[in-house]
Order: structure tokens, then sequence, then C-alpha cells
């Protein structure tokens, strides 16, 4: 079962109908044509360029560039967590690096080797689209446990303090904060297995049964992936605020106020 | 006497700002000495110095003779009870407050009993019906007595004291006298209260960051 190409005046059909939303938030009066238009603009090359590349990619498929592609995949992401969690990447760019790299790595190679077993353990079209996958959920996840717990951490200054004067070793301090800030980042993930198939249909799922799977597979592969997402993001999380602190706190426990973004 | 805290020519800075600067005094075993000065001045500055919360731009701080350090800290903080103006109790309910330390790998095996929970409420004029009260919804001058009762149950000897008696009621305050005349426990306090100060074994006032004058008091 082959899946229906999609034409170019159809294409074309397909960015008329967002003048739909666009004509909403004109007469709500939002006015956010511009961020609309270049958001669109992004998507679209981003994505043609990721397309010709997985097309070189898939062709070569060469072990050394599907590894270059992954490593460039993990740059990228630690760059944009630690931006995101408003987290000076001169300094926490080896910890987030060195946990999101391990986590992924090993999840990937987990459900590549151990459980797909394709003919190449290489082979691009599992662990790239794969790893991913992976990685852009745990970049969300890191996101969310980095800024929970730096924010914890200055807002409650006062009750860490209070917690070290009260005989609390580092680690007994900052675990409170530590434990809310893992829950926040596992938390959706957790949610979305609970409801997955009820609410709605996974993209990865659709996107196996457009392409000709049969159901049964693309279930298969969905919940292989969801364990795999859920797997790296605590994994990578807890390991990735474990390496923080110490680059974070002064030999006196304080926060060193020079590593946080002001913003 | 052994000198428990010595400041020797200490500065700090935070933020491009110097908040002390070239203070020294000595603290001994079982004195009793309170920061006076406006607000600003630096008074509640020397005591986060103490407790590691403030990088040092000159000058030493000696605990027991010793500098600060990752090690020395942790002596500090070891036998050290802070109360500041708003305490933090850390826990929902005030026994669970009481107890929280004993959670920690470093009070393991201490929980006190009871009755002792009773009597060091007792020593600070409070309840033992205060036990079951959520901490947000009691005052700050119980959260005060609750933090104090808690480093008397830890059996900490010394004291930074932040404004302690400022909201408290005048039996209350006698309590809190009467549990540091005990000569055993050293403190370092900021206050204005009058009272207070007069019971302190010398004052140290501050001006825009600096020691600007010691008043010894004399006791009978």
């Amino acid at each position: 079962m082959n899946t229906l190409d999609i034409a170019v005046p159809q294409m074309a059909l397909l960015y008329g109908l967002c003048l739909l939303p666009w004509l909403l938030l004109w007469l709500i009066g939002l006015r956010l044509s511009r961020d609309i238009a270049i958001s669109i603009l992004r998507m679209s090359i981003q994505l043609t360029l990721v397309g010709i590349y997985l097309k070189i990619l898939f062709r070569l498929n060469d072990p050394w560039l599907n590894g270059l592609w992954i490593l460039v995949m993990l740059l990228v992401a630690d760059w944009s967590i630690l931006q995101r969690a408003g987290l000076k990447a001169r300094h926490f760019f080896l910890a987030t690096f060195t946990a999101i790299a391990s986590s992924i790595l090993f999840t990937t190679a987990y459900l590549v080797i151990l459980v797909i077993q394709p003919a190449h353990y290489y082979d691009a079209r599992y662990i790239v689209p794969l790893a991913g996958m992976i990685l852009g959920n745990c970049l969300q996840g890191n996101v969310i446990a980095l800024e929970r717990f730096y924010s914890a951490l200055r807002k409650n200054e006062s009750e860490y303090i209070t917690f070290l004067l009260l005989g609390a070793s580092r680690w007994e301090a900052v675990r409170p904060y530590f434990r809310q800030a893992v829950k926040a980042a596992i938390n959706p993930t957790i949610a979305s297995m609970a409801t997955m198939g009820l609410v709605s249909l996974p993209g990865m799922m659709t996107g196996q049964i457009l392409g000709g799977s049969e159901p049964w597979l693309a279930v298969k592969y969905q919940i292989a992936i969801m364990i795999c997402i859920f797997t790296g993001t605590t994994v990578a999380c807890i390991i990735n605020l474990k390496l923080s602190l110490a680059i974070a706190l002064n030999a006196f426990d304080v926060l060193k106020e020079d590593v946080i973004d002001k913003h | 006497m052994t000198s428990i805290i010595q400041f020797e020519h200490v500065s700090v800075s935070a933020g491009g700002k110097t908040i002390l600067s070239d203070i020294s005094f000595d603290l001994l075993a079982g004195e009793k000495a309170v920061l006076c000065g406006k607000s600003g001045s630096g008074k509640s500055s020397i005591l986060r110095t103490l407790l590691g919360l403030h990088a040092l731009s000159g000058g030493v701080v000696y605990f027991q003779g010793k500098p600060l350090d990752y090690l020395s800290i942790r002596a500090i903080r070891s036998c050290t009870a802070y109360i500041g103006q708003e305490p933090v109790l850390g826990a929902d309910t005030v026994r669970e407050a009481l107890l929280l330390p004993f959670q920690f790998k470093a009070h393991c095996g201490e929980q006190p009993t009871e009755a002792q929970l009773i009597a060091a409420l007792q020593r600070l004029h409070l309840s033992a019906e205060i036990l079951k009260q959520e901490s947000n919804h009691i005052s700050v001058g119980e959260k005060q007595r609750i933090a104090l009762a808690r480093g008397l149950l830890l059996g900490k000897n010394l004291y930074l004291l932040d404004e302690v008696t400022s909201a408290l009621d005048e039996a209350s305050k006698q309590a809190v006298f009467a549990v540091f005349s005990d000569p055993k426990l050293t403190v370092l306090s900021v206050a204005h209260d009058p009272d207070w100060i007069n019971r302190c074994d010398f004052a140290l006032k501050l001006e825009e960051g600096r020691l600007s004058q010691v008043t010894r008091h004399e006791h009978a």
C-alpha cells in the first residue's frame, strides 16, 4: 500500500487553509500575522532542508554520517535546553550534553539493537527518527526540570538554608525541589501514556498508518517509542540535575548567581 | 575563654556594592552580642556572612580558630541555629517542623520524646496544643519561638538571632531571655529592643557597613 503524494497545487491549497485562523485572529484583534508568517516559513524551510538531508542520509546509510547527525541533534538540543531553562551555556553545556547524550544513546541503542534488531544497527531509517523523537521529548523534559529546580531553589532560598542549618546534607537540602522538578518534567509523558489512544492518536502511529503499515505494527512501534521517551527523559533529567548541582552550588552549598541568566 | 567567632577586617561586596567594610570583632564562647544600626547598615549581612551566604571580598572569618572554608562551614552550621525575622519552619505542621531535622542523616536516631518536645515548647512559653497546628496558621512570634525550640532540641550552642523579640509579648520575651541566660549558649543577634540590647554583653553599632562603635555592658 503506497501513501498518496501531495502535489504542488494541493500543497498550495494546504497553505491556503492558514488563511482561516489568520482571519479569525485578525477579527478578534490579535495581530500575529508577522509571527505566523515567520513560523510557517521557518517550518517549511527547515523541514525541506531536513527532507533533503534525510534523503541523502538514507541513501548513503553511513554509520559515521548517521552518528554525526545524532551528534548535531544533541548539540542543538543541549543549547536549546540551556537557553530555555535560563542557565548559562558556558557553565552547563558539558553537564547537559553528558546527561542527554548518555540517556539518548542508551535508550536508542536498547531499542534498535535489542528490540527492533535491523540488519544493520546503524540503519538511518531507524536510528535517526527514533533518536530524534526521544530527544525531542527529552528536550522538553530537561527544560522543565532545570527551570523548575533552579526557580524553586531561588524562590525558597530561606527554606533551603534552614534545611542546611538543621543538619541536612547538600543532597538532603535540595531533595524536595529535585523531586518536584523531576515530577514536573515527566508528568506530561506519564499523562500522555495514560490517555494515548483515547484522547488522541499519536503522531508516529498515525504517520506509520498513513505510510502503509499495519495498525498492529504501528501500535507496537508506538508503545516502544513511548517507553523509550519515558526512560530517556527520566534518566536524562536526573543525571542533568545531579551534574548541574556541582556547577551551580559553591563550596558552601550556596547557589552561584553568575551561572543563572537573569530574565 | 576561647574565641568562637572572629571577624578580621572582613569586607563583603554583592552586586558591585560594598555591604560590609573592614569589620573586626571577637565573640567568645558564652558571650551574647548584639548588632545595632539603621536598616541597611549591614547587621543581617554579618549573620549571613557567618553562614557562608556571602563571599568575602577581603579579610578572614574564623570559627573556633579556623578560617571559613567548606569544612568549617559545616561545623558552623552543625552547631548554629539561625532564627530570622520570618523564620521558615519547612514543614506543614508544628510537630513535623520540630521533628524535621531528625529525618536527616546527621540527626538520625536522636529523635526527641513527646515529653522533650513539650518541655522545649514550655521553656519558650508555648503550649503543647501548638504541636497540632499548621505552620502557616501561627503568628511570626510563635514561629520564631518554634525555631528556637528546634535549636534547643538539637542541642545547638550558637544562636544567630535576627529581631527575635520584636514580635513577642512581655511574657514570651521573658521566656526567651531566660533561655539565653544560659552561660553555655553563645549569641550573635540583631536587635532594636532596648531590653534585649541591655542584656547583651556588648553591642556593635554599624553604619553603612562599617563598625562605628563597640559598647560593653557591665552586668551585676
